[in-house]
């Protein structure tokens, strides 16, 4: 990007390098965090994964040793670390699969839903904050702020049940659940569209949950810098309205927004939890539910990591994105 | 940024849209099927879930069938059996002309290498059955199954046989063959797998081999069994026609059920029920010493009101127990216990037999101590977290106690956690429930001393119980073996360690305008789908004609479709307005 050294480059390059060093110190700690947390409660998986079936008790003693559960906590430890490294994290208890293609399977869907969510309610919050801004105490204000609060301000799995009994079960417009019609043998478009048909209320839903957050962070933003001298001089030089506004507040308005945005997409992964429940969406959170169910330690290690590095690259992409953004940060 | 956000919301779009879907032809006839539960893997040999067990009863045919009524043993791949060698040798004769879905005979030497196999690799689902079995190919149609020991379970042979030119160069161990997905589709029941899609569905198309369509057409061309995370949306589902059958729903939406006039609601029974269970000792942990005591735990089990649970919590859905049920016939296995040897509710009586024992409230504060005045009697109760009866029926069971003078800490696990507290013998009480095979061996066994530490979740033992457990096992008349398991049973309700709370309904919902045919397994109580081998399947018709009505959504995924693209052209709009006033500036 920079084709010039500048002097402050350096301050910013050490800046970045900080916070990289900081996240990769983070990642560690979650690593270690991850294998205490799953193992702190007295916990026989293999005793509860066949409670029920005709087994042996001395196949179960069998499998408690091929799942390495009789060894000592630190050799587990250590074979785990040592896996993780390997990018091999385990095959699961309940699928008998490798934990990687379980979980690489039910990304796409929660990308899909969790992405889109992300991307309207950012573009149509931040717009909506724009305006609430500048027209300051105005009907429009009042109406944007008051209505994405109310959304904001509500669970979302409830929102999400609001609009399921509403539109797929009263209105019966769209359907209660799933992501295709099951069995399916539409391709192309009709698949395509069949899939909209199926994300439109998910996507809703958390679309309209997120709003408030942007539409206020906007809001209250482009306040601060409303008073600056800087608008002023626009202004004197006869700029029109909208270029004042959209050229000179706006851009400076954004840095938290960018910030706010970066960081809720570090929740892409894991952000949806309830909402999958709701509307029995085939993503990670409905894996995660079903992995704490068993529970399927090698399946929740391995959705847990892959949350916090999620959570973890999104803030530091924030931090980096804000120090090219405003050049007041090499103080920090 | 802007260009950013375009490419992000093409990639999501595009995350989107990914291969799937199998060919589907309007004039087909569907039925379709929600459940409660996902699928984790569809291979017999590791999957152990209800809804794993249900597309294995309709993928595999098995040797014997069980009787809709009363699941006795009738023929299945098998025409006929003769039994030799003093009870210990089965001979099956095979029907004439089997064949795989894919056209491949099914013969002896599948039979024999399953049985054979199982046991060597010994895989979880079939070791039980076939530990003591060995099966000899005579011919094409014969196999002869032989035990080293004398086993009441047979002649029936319900093990899910899997077809040995697909399976063998897979199952070169134990691990190999639990990694297999299984989703070769070749298989001998009345319909196949044709596609999974975990998190969704399993797809099931007719199979025009299986030896039950005696040659004519199948009546239904497809099974689509489908999985909700929200039970409401499913019950949603069945009303508005989406959806020909359910299962496990909760109990509060069966009355909004039978109030259609199309719905059929079905509380199935099959031995399955929920307990409160005593730590009885026999571990390292210890209960409060007065659990030692018969006379308390006898208070206790008259001090519970099984009745008020029944109606309040189940709407009345659940059947009364008195003792354990240990199979899925319940008429066959549970015995009568007489009316003066029964815990029937009477706080009165339970506080009289605590006041004759010893054990009175010396200090005055509501709670009873041990007879010498020390130690109250306050019972560390626990919560199986996983369950939704489990909270509720921890609050009554505070109530229940605190009549008789009893406390009661409640604390929560979840089911993996309870099973490491109850191993260790870490509490005093706790609720429960299991599901038992047909066959009560296996239930029987979890009070025996060799499932201490695993499924002996009553840490109780009983010399008595044990040496009727031995008899049982290699008892082969039939009445005889009914009358040892009667006598273990009321051994096991006498000592009143296990206090069964009711028989609990598999809450299932059909619709009869659809699809006829359903049955039930067993008679008259049992469920209609994910029973013991689920025979509704094979002798399902649709009603008149055609299938269930599809969701008119044309319209309407046009119009989500059209509204999510304005959305969007919107946004795009939005930006690029913002630039070009910049140009203009």
């Amino acid at each position: 990007m920079l084709a010039t050294e500048q002097p402050e480059s350096r301050g910013r390059t050490r800046f970045i390098l900080k916070k990289m060093l900081g996240s990769l110190l983070t990642l560690v700690f979650v690593l270690v965090f991850n294998f205490v947390l799953f193992r702190i409660v007295q916990a026989d998986p293999i005793g509860s994964l066949f409670r029920g079936r005709n087994v042996p008790a001395a196949k179960i003693a069998d499998l408690r040793t091929a799942f390495g559960l009789d060894e000592s906590l630190w050799v587990q430890f250590w074979a785990y670390v040592r896996q993780t490294f390997q990018l091999n994290f385990g095959i699961s208890y309940q699928s008998r699969q490798p934990v990687w293609n379980e979980i690489v399977s039910a990304i796409p869907a929660t990308v899909a839903l969790v992405g889109i969510s992300a991307v309207l309610s950012a573009v149509i919050g931040t717009v909506g904050g724009v305006i609430a801004a500048w027209r300051r105490n105005t009907w429009k204000d009042h109406a944007i702020t008051s209505g994405t609060m109310v959304f904001y301000s509500m669970p979302d799995f409830w929102l999400g049940m609001i609009l399921l009994v509403g539109f797929a079960v009263v209105l019966g417009w769209f359907p209660v659940g799933g992501m295709t019609n099951a069995g399916t043998s539409a391709t192309g478009v009709a698949l395509l569209l069949d899939r909209l048909h199926h994300i439109f209320l998910p996507a809703l839903t958390l679309t309209l949950a997120y709003l408030g957050e942007y539409a206020l962070v906007t809001r209250s933003s482009l306040f601060d810098v409303m008073g600056e001298d800087y608008l002023t001089v626009a202004r004197a030089k006869g700029l029109r309205d909208v270029v004042v506004r959209n050229r000179h507040a706006v851009p400076n308005a954004l840095l938290p927004v960018v910030t706010l945005i970066a960081i809720n997409f570090g929740f892409v992964l894991s952000g949806a939890i309830a909402v999958e429940a709701v509307f029995s969406w085939p993503g990670l959170g409905k894996a995660t539910a079903d992995a704490i169910r068993g529970p399927d330690l090698p399946m929740l290690q391995g959705l847990f990591l892959l949350f916090s590095a999620a959570v973890i690259f999104f803030n530091l992409l924030a931090d980096i994105a804000y120090a090219w953004l405003d050049p007041r940060v090499e103080g920090a | 940024m802007r260009r950013m956000a375009v490419i992000l919301m093409l990639a999501t779009f595009g995350a989107a849209i990914a291969p799937a879907a199998f060919a589907q032809e309007d004039a087909e006839v569907v039925l379709r099927i929600g459940l409660t539960q996902d699928w984790e893997t569809l291979n017999p040999t590791a999957g152990f879930a209800v809804s794993e067990y249900e597309i294995w009863n309709v993928h595999y045919a098995t040797l014997t069938d069980k009787a809709a009524a009363d699941f006795a043993p009738i023929p299945g791949l098998a025409e006929s059996w003769e039994v030799s060698n003093g009870g210990l040798t089965y001979t099956y004769k095979l029907r004439e002309g089997l064949k795989w879905s894919d056209g491949e005979p099914l013969t002896a030497e599948d039979v024999a290498w399953n049985v054979n196999t199982g046991r060597d690799q010994e895989w979880d689902n079939m070791l039980s059955t076939v530990i003591n079995l060995d099966a000899k190919v005579i011919d094409d149609r014969t196999v002869e199954i032989t035990s080293s020991v004398p086993d009441p379970k047979l002649p029936n042979m319900d093990v899910y046989l899997v077809p040995k030119h697909i399976w063998e160069p897979i199952a070169t161990d134990y691990d190999a063959t639990v990694e297999y997905e299984a989703l070769d589709g070749v298989g001998s029941g009345p319909f196949v797998i044709s596609e999974f899609t975990k998190g969704q569905s399993v797809v099931m198309v007719a199979n025009p081999n299986y030896w039950g369509w005696n040659g004519e057409n199948p009546p239904i061309d497809k099974v689509i069994f489908q999985t909700f995370a929200n039970p409401d949306a499913m019950v949603a589902a069945l009303q508005q026609g989406e959806l020909d059958a359910i299962h496990g729903f909760p109990a509060g939406s069966a009355a909004t059920l039978e109030d259609d006039p199309n719905i059929e609601v079905v509380a199935g029974r099959q031995g399955g029920f929920d307990e409160i269970a005593i730590n009885g000792g026999a571990v390292t942990g210890q209960p409060h010493p007065a659990l030692l005591d018969l006379e308390v735990r006898r208070a206790i089990s008259f001090a519970i009101d099984k009745a008020a649970v029944i109606e309040d919590l189940w709407f009345g859905l659940a059947g009364p127990l008195e003792t354990m049920s240990p199979g899925a016939d319940e008429a066959k296995w549970i015995p009568d216990i007489p009316v003066d040897k029964a815990f029937t509710y009477d706080p009165a009586r339970a506080n009289q037999i605590l006041d004759d024992a010893g054990y009175l409230d010396t200090d005055g504060d509501g709670i009873r101590e041990m007879p010498d005045g020390t130690n109250p009697i306050v019972l560390r109760h626990a919560v199986n977290t996983d369950g939704d009866l489990a909270g509720p029926i921890g609050e009554l069971f505070t109530g229940w106690m605190e009549a008789i003078g009893i406390g009661v800490e409640l604390a929560s696990y979840d089911q993996d956690a309870l099973f490491g507290v109850i191993v260790e013998g870490d509490y005093d009480t706790f609720f429960w429930g299991w599901v038992p095979f047909v066959d009560p061996d296996p239930m029987l066994s979890y009070f025996t001393e060799a499932e201490l530490e695993s499924y002996n979740d009553a840490n109780w033992t009983d010399p008595r119980f044990e040496e009727l457990y031995l008899e049982q096992k290699v008892e082969l008349d039939p009445q005889r073996r009914i009358d040892i398991v009667h006598e273990m049973l009321t051994i096991l309700h006498d000592a009143a360690v296990y206090i069964p709370m009711y028989l609990g309904p598999d809450l299932q919902a059909y619709r009869t305008d659809t699809f006829e045919g359903w049955v039930r397994q067993p008679a008259d109580i049992g469920p209609v789908m994910f029973s013991n081998s689920s025979p509704s399947y094979s002798l399902l018709r649709p009603v008149g004609s055609g299938s269930a009505a599809s969701s008119d959504g044309t319209n309407w995924l046009l119009i989500g479709g059209v509204v999510v693209a304005v959305a969007l052209a919107g946004a795009v709009v939005v930006t690029r307005r913002k630039s070009s006033a910049d140009d203009r500036e």
